[in-house]
């Protein structure tokens, strides 16, 4: 029978593989380079301070060239060389953000301990993130983004809709909260910038979660072709004319005229 | 049952004599005669949803804070209108189903007559004795675009209130009686509260009646003439083939009507079209892009992007150039097509006689060739009207897509006239040998 | 006489075709009923297309989501059609029917009589011209009737497609009714804005821009339009009237989305590209004792789109 040695193969691979599961659980010092397993070849481990490491001078150090000396984020010509950080209320995310390494972002778990990086998010946290996300009102967001903000990134926040000088608004459809409070402010490359003289906190909290809902909008009417509006219309209407008439086609099989 | 009634109905209305000849009434079997039926069907439609929509739309532009089931637009200042819009589409049961087969269905009714355009005008169909239904067809045409322009328009979305400001402004720019036609058919200086009164009367009354009306006569002129043929086998100046109204023509109509019908309906359930609560309800400071009006408007859409700069002053007159983009050049591609079978007749064909034997497209290279040219003009202003969605699409920057289209308006038609006349010059001398 | 391509008897073109039939023969062929067989494909599609129909009323009165009722009544309503179409074809035996056509024009006698009940010969020529003069004058009146009945329809064209918007003097306020402080933008900002109590005024609404006032090339009598840096320009366009509600920041342009028009910021709103062929209306501005921006007087045009007296 074919299956008694299968059997056996199989136990022969639990049994060995068993104990690698179990050693992976824990975060042993040189297992995985995994990031949160902090290995910090030496240095900060010899060094072992004796204060809590000073977040505000880290960051200087290491952030303030993509981010900007009060976290306001750092205007490139084109794109943006570092988004603002002065809505990001939650350590978590600068902990994340260090640590992965998004987009042009480069990753911090080599370079800085695990309480070095806690320090950094904790002066972002409390120091740098002057913008409230409090008080945000979905149906006031909405009127606003369609008075500023719709006219360039589009009703449904997907943007893509005008390359005008190589210039496209970007889609806003996977943009974090927080990124988005803080550009509004910022007003990088091409976009204007929005001071509290013309968008209040509490204004730009309602952008926010305007936008947080187009991401994810109802649609309950079937699909939304990609949002572009009448040309897409228009486009599968003919489409399905031409279906229409291929059923024509097949009514009068045959017919000669 | 039905034999009961049937016996009751003609023992009043005397039937029997005219129904044996509708009856046997012929109607020539092709897939290219049945366009102007699914334009009908889809009129068809177009009324028994209006009817069910119109019951719930307020047309009013009275200024509503909306605290209805779309939690988005919670707290929004709005007209009444388009209150009713969003109620027909979240609260009214099945009527996103209905708002959403109307506007889908307008959008293939359009396409069919304009397909049923094609086909009479590249066979030759409008000439005589069909020239009267070649005017009502074109009416009918006209009718159409202006009712489902006032149709959208009166549900008051930003998208469809920005189509009425240049609406607006290409009737402010007709010269000398811009103003005064412009406060008439809109009600006054815009933004008028009038102006929804007067698209809802011209789009539930008015136009819809007309184009009945006209529908009607249509159908008896092409009744009373009896439908064209192409040539074949059997089928003369002055001997008709097809089928038999009755079972097969009737069996196949109704199957268009039903399959016409469930088309639009599945399109209606797969596919969102016109979500209003997106766009928000029109305000004048706010604008989107994007901004296109539905397709069968896009050739002017297109020629307004597309014209440059360029006005003339005449004394203390102004024409601006919106003028031409948005009032001439539709006068123009109208008036030569109200005009073009009495133009081929009086000054090119010389012909007087009676044509019931369709002329293939290759019989006439000119007329072919010029059809060709023209409608490959109004696909480029379609293009067009999406410039921006295309350049978007190629990273192309807009003011180089518009350069290129500017120049392929003249271009493509040019070449596409010639290469059409070519070609039927070609197949016509294979077919009829030199002398042709 | 246009060519008949096909053959003009009624026997058909060397016989590849059969020719058809005459409509009264039709009558002889009914009697073969189609066959059975042929008649269940068009069972099964009303079959399925009943038990579509019944799934939609059921979603109907329970769910009632937009999709499903979509679906079910599609598919109902096209296996019904296809039932049908299914029908015509196995009735119609494939046999084309051929009958005569009528002249469009009537016999030229039955004409003559129809004409000579309105032209009697000879007599009541006077009756006639009184007749025909009569018709006119009625037509007319009714026709002079209903285009006056259009004057109902609005007031004549008046002031306020020429008149005022701005007055000297006139505080800028915002979308929110609040004063506009000289503080209120920095360099490569932009806000909506308003004469004092027109808040929300189609043809009053102005852009508010900050921007270095070193790069400012307006012409020369509106050197003193832009103090601080800060221009305001109509904000509607003067092509066919939309909201130029798109502002780029470093290049300094003003993007109107509907026709893609684009105005230059730093020279007065001058048209740079697409169909518009004037420049924005300018506000001029100055910066009050009271620490906020006034209008300095009217725009410097009529906002808006061009018209015939514009």
């Amino acid at each position: 029978m074919v299956v008694r040695p299968c059997l056996v193969l199989l136990l022969f691979l639990l049994l060995t593989l068993a104990p690698h599961a179990a050693l992976c659980q824990q975060p042993a010092s040189g297992s995985t380079p995994a990031p949160t397993s902090a290995p910090a070849p030496g240095s900060a481990q010899a060094n072992a301070p004796a204060s809590p490491p000073d977040g505000k001078a880290l960051y200087e150090q290491h952030c303030v060239a993509c981010h900007g000396e009060n976290g306001e984020g750092v205007n490139a010509t084109i794109s943006f060389a570092g988004p603002p950080l002065i809505a990001v209320h939650n350590p978590a995310t600068v902990m994340t953000a260090m640590e992965v390494g998004p987009s042009h972002m480069p990753q911090f778990g080599y370079v800085l301990s695990v309480d070095e990086m806690h320090a950094v998010a904790d002066y972002v946290t409390q120091n740098l993130a002057t913008l409230s996300m409090q008080g945000g009102d979905l149906g006031k967001g909405g009127e606003l983004f369609r008075l500023y903000c719709a006219a360039c990134h589009g009703p449904e926040a997907r943007g893509d809709v005008l390359a005008f000088v190589g210039v496209n608004p970007p889609s806003l459809a996977t943009t974090d909260g927080p990124v988005i409070a803080g550009m509004i402010r910022m007003g990088p490359g091409p976009m204007p910038k929005f001071p509290p003289g013309v968008l209040s906190d509490q204004q730009v909290a309602s952008i926010v979660d305007y936008v947080q809902y187009m991401q994810h909008p109802e649609d309950p009417g079937g699909s939304p072709l990609g949002y572009y509006g009448p040309v897409a219309e228009g486009f599968i209407a003919w489409m399905m004319l031409f279906v229409i008439i291929g059923i024509c086609g097949w009514i009068e099989k045959g017919g000669k005229g | 049952m039905i034999p009961e009634i049937a016996r009751a109905l003609d023992a009043r209305l005397r039937m029997a004599k005219f129904a044996r000849k509708a009856l046997d009434h012929v109607f020539p079997d092709h897939w290219s005669f049945m366009l102007g039926e699914i334009a009908l069907y889809s009129f068809i439609l177009l009324i028994v949803t209006g009817a069910y929509l119109a019951t719930f739309f307020d047309a009013s532009s009275a200024k509503v804070i909306y605290h209805g089931s779309y939690k988005p637009l919670d707290g929004v200042k709005m007209t009444a209108a388009y209150q009713s819009a969003l109620h027909i589409s979240f609260d009214v049961r099945a009527g996103l189903l209905v708002r959403q087969i109307h506007h889908w269905g307008t959008l293939i009714f359009i396409a069919a007559i304009a397909a049923h355009l094609m086909r009479i005008y590249f066979t030759g169909a409008y000439r005589k004795p069909r020239e009267i239904n070649w005017v009502i067809g074109l009416t009918l045409l006209l009718l159409a675009i202006l009712n489902g322009y006032c149709g959208y328009s009166l549900v008051g979305d930003e998208l469809s209130g920005e189509g009425l400001r240049i609406g607006y402004a290409i009737a402010l720019s007709i010269p000398v009686i811009g103003p005064w036609f412009t406060f008439i058919f809109f009600g006054g200086q815009y933004p008028a509260s009038e102006t929804i009164s007067h698209l809802y009367m011209l789009h539930i009354f008015v136009v819809p009646a007309t184009i009945a009306v006209l529908i009607a006569a249509h159908l008896g002129i092409l009744w009373r003439q009896l439908h064209t043929n192409y040539p074949g086998p059997g089928r003369t100046e002055t001997q008709i083939v097809g089928s038999r109204l009755w079972p097969t023509y009737a069996a196949k109509s109704i199957g268009l009507l039903l399959l016409v019908f469930s088309c639009i309906t599945a399109l209606a359930g797969l596919v969102q079209i016109n979500p209003i609560w997106l766009y928000g309800p029109y305000s004048t400071a706010a604008s989107q892009p994007s901004a296109q009006p539905d397709w069968y408007l896009g050739w002017i859409e297109g020629a307004m992007r597309l014209f440059p700069g360029a006005n003339l002053r005449i004394g203390h007159g102004l024409i601006p150039e919106l003028f031409f983009s948005g009032a001439l050049l539709p006068a123009i591609v109208f008036g030569t097509l109200y005009a073009y079978p009495f133009i081929e007749r009086y000054f090119f064909t010389d012909d007087e006689s009676d044509h019931n034997v369709l002329r293939l497209p290759y019989e006439h290279p000119f007329n072919t060739a010029f059809g060709c040219a023209a409608f490959t003009f109004l696909l480029v202003l379609f293009f067009a009207a999406g410039d921006d969605i295309i350049a978007v699409a190629t990273n192309g920057s807009v003011v180089t897509i518009r350069t290129f289209l500017r120049i392929v308006l003249f271009a493509a038609p040019a070449a596409i006239g010639a290469i059409a006349f070519i070609l039927c010059s070609i197949i016509r001398r294979r077919r009829y040998g030199q002398n042709a | 006489m246009s060519a008949n391509r096909g053959g003009s008897e009624n026997t058909g073109d060397s016989g590849r075709n059969p020719a058809p039939m005459q409509s009264g023969e039709h009558k002889q062929k009914q009697q073969e009923a189609p066959k059975k067989a042929q008649i269940v494909p068009v069972f099964i599609a009303f079959l399925f297309g009943a038990a579509a129909a019944i799934t939609f009323l059921y979603v109907y009165w329970t769910t009632y989501q937009t999709m499903l009722m979509g679906w079910t009544l599609g598919l109902s309503l096209a296996l019904f059609g296809v039932a049908f179409v299914l029908w015509g074809h196995e009735s119609s035996l494939g046999k084309e029917v051929s009958q005569p056509r009528e002249i469009p024009s009537s016999d030229p006698k039955e004409r003559q009589l129809v004409f000579e009940e309105f032209y009697p010969p000879g007599e009541g020529i006077q009756r006639r011209r009184l007749l025909a003069v009569m018709g006119t004058a009625v037509a007319a009146f009714f026709a002079a009737t209903v285009v006056s009945f259009l004057r109902s329809f609005t007031n004549p064209p008046d002031q306020s497609l020429f008149g005022e918007v701005w007055k000297s003097g006139d505080r800028l306020v915002d979308t929110d009714g609040k004063p506009v402080p000289n503080n209120a933008l920095v360099t490569g900002s932009t806000m909506i804005v308003f004469p004092e109590g027109q808040v929300g005024s189609v043809h009053a609404q102005t852009v508010l821009i900050r921007v270095n006032p070193a790069d400012l090339r307006l012409p020369p009598d509106r050197s003193d339009w832009a103090p601080m840096g800060y221009v305001a320009y109509s904000r509607v366009c003067t092509h066919a009237g939309c909201p130029v509600a798109e502002f780029q920041a470093e290049s300094n342009v003003l993007l109107c989305p509907c026709h893609q028009s684009t105005f230059a910021v730093l020279e007065g709103a001058r048209p740079t590209g697409g169909p518009a062929a004037r420049s924005l209306a300018q506000l001029p501005l100055y910066a009050g004792g009271d620490g906020f921006l006034h209008a300095g007087g009217d725009f410097s045009k009529k906002p808006g789109p061009g018209f015939w007296r514009i």
